[in-house]
């Protein structure tokens, strides 16, 4: 926003800037809101009393002392901001989600302003309503006033411009992954340098056979027969060189190729580990499959199949162009003359198989995607008898697979046999324009068997290049894709210089966190301290909000704003994988990995003793009947645990959480699906183990959490009790409401049994 | 909790007499006021299949989020709070509909830039799936922070925004 509308006064500091998107009648407009330290500066919005105003450009401005109140709310698919002075509503704009996060911080700082912190919000460590939130405070006698416009937009989509520039552009960064081995590449184009040229005598040769042997001695000239001799074996050997140098050619670039396209993979996957959870959420499994296994593999054999035979096939057509023009120059015209137009035709098609391989690529990919879904699945698909459906739901992919693919092949049946024509057309134009070149005398017989003979290899060359156009399409498409993938940016991401916290004493500090999942706020304003080796209760009914702060405790997310940090220091500032060797974690759902149960317990700790493994499976209350298991701590436990009772999988996960002796615990629901009498002996297990740890711990079943020294009630993203356990039955709120609850069902059941 | 009060197709075919009443306040706020005569601020009026059923199931929201009132189909209440309820669903359902496809990118997430009733606009499409087509050549396009946009009848739009739209699909 230019800097000269807002007409700032001396020293006025800009907090916040925000932009509002839609007018009164919901048509899409565009106008700021912007907050400073004295006022609340926006372009006229749509008007609170249904009149309209007419000229968006006037901008008005609130001293911030009178406004009492800025509420935003985003429930149905509009966003509304009013603004209240003595609690009358003044002014109001209306927004899209788009713009929901810029105009939440804005509301953030607002809310901060107002309720008399003397701080400015955006500049104090730890709180970052934006990551890249722009200014920093500046003194406030700084006679400047600060803007920066840019935090409104940096949650508006980004939009790339020419699609088929950037498969250009990804082809193009493929190169990078060939550099670590340059030397191999470009003893591959040496080699196939060589082998085109060697390929290129064989013709040459003819030409003398013809003219100074073949046709002398038709003539009647006597020609000693030896001569015959001489050129046949000059044919023989450069054959023989084409041959022996083109294999070593596509053994070289192949071997480029292949290596290239492991990097590819391995760089892909490890790119994807290092992405936070939210990129996850987002993306189906079956579509990630497909792009680091099957788009790499297309990437590969365009490398070290088609490019080989690509480079080659050019370096042919030029050589060739270049002897034609040495032996007859006119004849060479009238040769390549059609040429430009089978590259015009290569242009044509080219961004039509593109555009159809990408669709072949997303389709194949959600055809994965059906059966990454439903294999796992494959209960509740037979539980409900829906076999049939997911059938037919995986014949519809199938199908768009097929359709993908018959489109594409549409466009290369009528593509290919086209230039094989012009390859017969540009042979006919030949043997006419020799013919009458020879009859002129400007060209001999010899020259123009040389020519025959060049042509057709010429057209050959012609021919593969262009069936080279799909391969080259199809590979650019997947080299996007992938590019996609390398191009995400964790949302989690460490600081330049992460601290190293080693083992962390496990004082854990929520100050002032909200939390997001894109426009709809989940966690509104949470302030905790827990102290290292306290157990806190967290408690609430479900969709609270639970789970959520336990994430940003294990920093699985950031908070939107405000700050969690550790023994003093914002995780922020921490690196992350040191950071979580101090926690231990169960999650809601428990998730194994395909593996033995040993290894499954082992997984935080993989250098574990035996041991160490069997008192952690002791301690978890697992010991007895992992050993029931066929093979016990041996036993295989099948993909994501799949063989083993709800109950056991969740006494893994426990055990998995102990091994790693973590300073801090979160338990989510640890002991949800074990009967009362296991998890008194669990509970008693993890009393044990709680002792020295910071544990904050999920439950339901409140009985679970009796040990918990302090309980905290979540409701609606908000913390409405904190007490011990007696002191919350004292005071008969929402705790004493879920405790009784519970005992009474406990009661009825034991009645009715 | 109270328990919504439900109005049966069966039971009422125009009900003169609501369990129920509505009424608006300045600024275009609803209130509420239920069957036991408890009023309720600021109510919010949603659908329930806004995509599949759009005029069915309608629900009255209060502000913390407690359902006040389940209305199963809109046919059967009486027209005066049906109209009401309509105004408000308009002003507060934000459903542009698409005019012309400008450009429609590769890849994914889609890049659509187009032109809609309600003025010219750009948003990203996460996958094909949140394009849904309607039986009658209309569709439902969902972004990624979940506005939608409707396309009527894909048939209706010209040429080149057509192509490209069947493109996306
Ligand atoms: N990945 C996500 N994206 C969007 N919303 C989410 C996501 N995960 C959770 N939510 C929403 O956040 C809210 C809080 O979820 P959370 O998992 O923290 O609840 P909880 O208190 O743990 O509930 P429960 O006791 O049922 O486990 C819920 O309304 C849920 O719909
Ligand atoms: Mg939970």
């Amino acid at each position: 926003m230019p800097l000269g509308r807002l007409g700032l006064e001396t020293g006025e500091v800009v907090l916040a800037a925000c932009r509002f998107d839609l007018d009164a009648s919901l048509n899409f407009t565009d106008g700021w809101i912007v907050l400073t330290d004295r006022r609340l500066l926006a372009d006229l919005p749509a008007s609170a009393d249904g009149e309209e105003h007419s000229t968006a450009e006037t901008l008005r401005a609130w001293p911030l002392d009178a406004l009492t109140q800025l509420d935003v709310r985003l429930r149905t698919g509009v966003g509304r901001i009013e603004l209240s002075q003595d609690h009358r509503v003044i002014a109001r704009w209306l927004f899209t989600p788009a713009r929901a996060k810029a105009i939440h911080s804005l509301e953030d700082v607002f809310d901060q302003r107002l309720h008399g912190q003397s701080t400015i919000a955006l500049g104090t460590p730890g709180n970052s309503t934006h990551n890249d939130s722009p200014k920093k405070p500046v003194e406030q006698n700084n006679p400047t006033p600060i803007v920066s416009a840019k935090s409104s937009d940096d949650d508006e989509p980004s939009f790339s411009k020419d699609s088929s520039e950037a498969s250009w552009r990804a082809l193009g960064r493929l190169v990078t992954f060939a550099r670590p081995h340059a030397a191999v590449a470009v003893l591959g184009g040496v080699l196939s340098l060589a082998g085109t040229a060697a390929a290129l005598v064989p013709p040459y040769l003819t030409m003398p056979l013809v003219d100074q042997v073949l046709i002398p001695r038709q003539a009647g000239q006597p020609v000693p027969f030896e001569r015959v001799w001489w050129y046949l074996a000059g044919l023989g050997i450069a054959a023989l060189a084409a041959w022996l140098l083109s294999w070593a050619q596509s053994w070289t670039l192949a071997w480029v190729g292949e290596r290239v396209a492991a990097d590819l993979r391995v760089r892909t996957y490890s790119h994807m580990q290092s992405l936070s959870l939210d990129f996850f959420s987002g993306k189906r499994t079956g579509d990630l499959m497909s792009r680091v296994g099957s788009d790499t593999d297309r990437i590969n054999t365009f490398l070290s199949v088609h490019l080989i035979e690509f480079s080659s096939n050019v370096m042919l057509v030029l050589l060739t162009a270049g002897v034609l023009t040495a032996i007859s120059p006119t004849l060479a015209i009238v040769t390549l003359a059609p040429f430009p137009l089978v590259v015009w035709l290569v242009y044509a098609v080219r961004e039509r198989l593109r555009r159809g391989f990408a669709r072949s690529s997303v389709a194949w990919a959600d055809m994965t995607s059906a059966l990454a879904d439903t294999i796992p699945g494959i209960r509740v698909v037979k539980a409900f008898a829906q076999e049939s459906r997911e059938i037919d739901r995986f014949r519809a992919t199938n199908d768009r697979v097929l359709e993908a693919n018959d489109r594409v092949n549409v466009v290369w049946a009528f593509f290919g046999p086209l230039v094989s024509l012009f390859s017969e057309v540009g042979l006919l134009v030949v043997w006419a324009a020799g013919a009458w070149l020879v009859f002129s005398g400007s060209v001999t017989v010899g020259a123009l068997t040389a020519f025959l003979a060049y042509i057709s290899r010429f057209y050959g060359r012609v021919e593969s290049m262009i069936r080279m156009v799909p391969a080259t399409q199809r590979a650019a498409a997947s080299a996007q894709r992938i590019f996609e993938i390398l191009d995400c940016t964790p949302t989690v991401a460490e600081v330049p210089h992460p601290l190293n916290p080693g083992r962390v004493k496990g004082r854990i500090e929520i100050a002032g966190v909200h939390f997001r999942y894109g426009p709809r706020e989940i966690l509104h304003g949470i302030d905790l301290t827990v102290e290292p080796g306290e157990m806190i209760g967290l408690v609430g009914t479900s969709g609270s909000g639970k789970t959520t702060l336990a994430n940003l405790v294990c920093r699985f997310y950031d908070p939107s704003s405000g700050s969690i940090s550790v023994d003093g220091i914002d995780l922020k500032q921490l690196s992350i994988p040191e950071y979580r060797r101090n926690l231990g974690c169960v999650l809601q759902e428990p998730f194994l990995f395909f593996g033995t149960v040993a290894e499954n317990i082992a997984y935080g700790r993989p250098d574990a003793s035996r041991a160490q493994i069997v008192s952690a499976a002791r301690a978890a209350g697992a010991h007895e009947f992992i050993l029931a298991l066929p093979a016990a701590y041996d036993s295989r436990v099948g993909e994501r645990g799949g063989s083993l009772s709800g109950g056991e999988r969740q006494r893994l996960s426990i055990a998995r959480a102990l091994l790693v002796d973590p300073a801090i615990l979160v338990l989510d629901e640890a002991t949800s699906s074990v009967d009362a009498e296991t998890e008194a002996i669990i509970q008693s297990a993890i009393d044990r183990l709680v002792a020295g740890r910071t544990t904050i711990a999920i439950a339901h079943r409140l009985s679970t959490l009796r040990r918990a020294d302090r309980l905290v009630v979540l409701d609606a993203g908000r913390i409405i009790e904190i007490g011990t356990h007696d002191e919350l039955l004292a005071a008969n709120g929402a705790y004493a409401r879920l405790y009784n609850a519970q005992t009474k069902a406990a009661e009825q059941a034991a009645a009715g049994a | 909790m109270e328990l919504p009060t439900k109005i049966e197709p069966e039971t009422t075919d125009l009900p003169t007499t609501l369990q129920w009443r509505l009424e608006r306040k300045s600024h275009g706020r609803l209130d509420c006021v239920d069957a036991r005569g408890q009023r309720h601020a600021d109510v919010d009026v949603l659908r329930a299949f806004p995509i599949s059923a759009p005029n069915d199931a309608v629900a009255l929201i209060a502000a913390d989020g407690s359902e006040l009132v389940w209305i199963e189909t809109l046919t059967v209440i009486d027209p005066a709070v049906r109209a009401m309820l309509e105004a408000e669903l308009a002003s507060r359902e934000f459903l542009p509909v698409i005019r012309s496809i400008e450009s429609v990118s590769d890849g994914e997430p889609t890049e659509w830039h187009v032109i809609t009733d309600r003025g010219a606009t750009r948003f990203k499409v996460a996958h094909a799936d949140d394009i849904l087509c309607q039986s009658d050549s209309g569709a439902f396009i969902t972004d990624t922070f979940g506005v939608r946009y409707r396309i009527p009848n894909a048939m209706d739009l010209d040429p080149d925004s057509r192509r490209r739209f069947e493109k996306s699909l």
